[in-house]
């Protein structure tokens, strides 16, 4: 039906979709009955999710007051103190080698530069007319404008 | 352009005493540099030339910043958007 040729056995052959949907059943379902499987197996997502979140936090969360009820055995008690302290023993050595850098040493012989001559008068001057000259030099430094930037095409 | 400046640091060389000359923008960009003073110092010397002149409430006294060392000293000068440094060793 609704096809030029057909060898006309299956009357579902003109409504069969292209590409099969996977989640489909097999058995013929109304809208509602497909509606409602949607919903259910969203939830069921939902709730093994949920489960899933209260698993890891009860896996991670340290319940600090059933420490004082539990009680350890005295092997246990020197086997975890020998492993805390061998681990805190690794962390001290790594972070001792790691020192902080020390401020570089400017000179060999402080007293040297400290009871030399002072700056003298005659080189701050000196200093004073260089940056004058460096700047009347870059004061020279403009733009030089010989034409117009904008230009007007004659069209003819 | 810049060939007036260019041609102001090389006059400064000349002097014996002088072995290096800097001279930066305001914000510490090289404009011109000849012997022991280089790009690197250029921030350097517009900052210590800048916290200089905020010690004084007088704008227009501009302060001469020395660095004395055994290898000479470097003068820093601010002139207007300019910092000019100089190594001058000791004679």
């Amino acid at each position: 039906m609704g096809c030029c040729f057909s060898t006309g056995s299956n009357q579902d052959d003109s409504k069969k979709p292209l590409i099969p949907d996977p989640n489909l059943d097999r058995k013929p379902t109304n809208g509602s009955d497909r509606n409602a499987d949607g919903l259910s197996s969203s939830r069921k997502n939902d709730q093994d999710l949920h489960a899933a979140i209260v698993q890891r936090t009860a896996l991670n969360i340290i319940d600090v007051s059933a420490v004082i009820s539990q009680g350890l055995e005295q092997h246990e008690y020197m086997d975890r103190a020998r492993q805390y302290s061998t681990k805190v023993g690794v962390l001290n050595r790594t972070w001792s080698q790691k020192k902080p850098v020390p401020l570089p040493s400017l000179s060999s012989q402080p007293h040297q530069v400290l009871a030399a001559d002072l700056v003298s008068n005659a080189d701050v001057q000196q200093v004073s007319k260089i940056a004058a000259y460096a700047y009347s030099a870059i004061s020279q430094i403009k733009v030089d404008a010989k034409e117009e930037l904008v230009v007007q095409f004659a069209i003819p | 352009m810049e060939g007036a400046l260019e041609q102001h640091l090389d006059d400064t060389m000349k002097n014996p005493a002088i072995v290096g000359v800097l001279c930066t923008d305001a914000q510490g960009h090289n404009l011109g540099c000849r012997g022991s003073l280089s790009d690197e110092h250029g921030g350097v010397v517009s900052v210590l030339a800048k916290q200089a002149a905020s010690l004084t409430k007088d704008p227009t006294d501009s302060p001469t910043v020395c660095l004395e060392s055994d290898s000479g000293n470097i003068l820093m000068r601010t002139h207007g958007t300019i910092t000019l440094a100089v190594h001058k060793m000791a004679s």
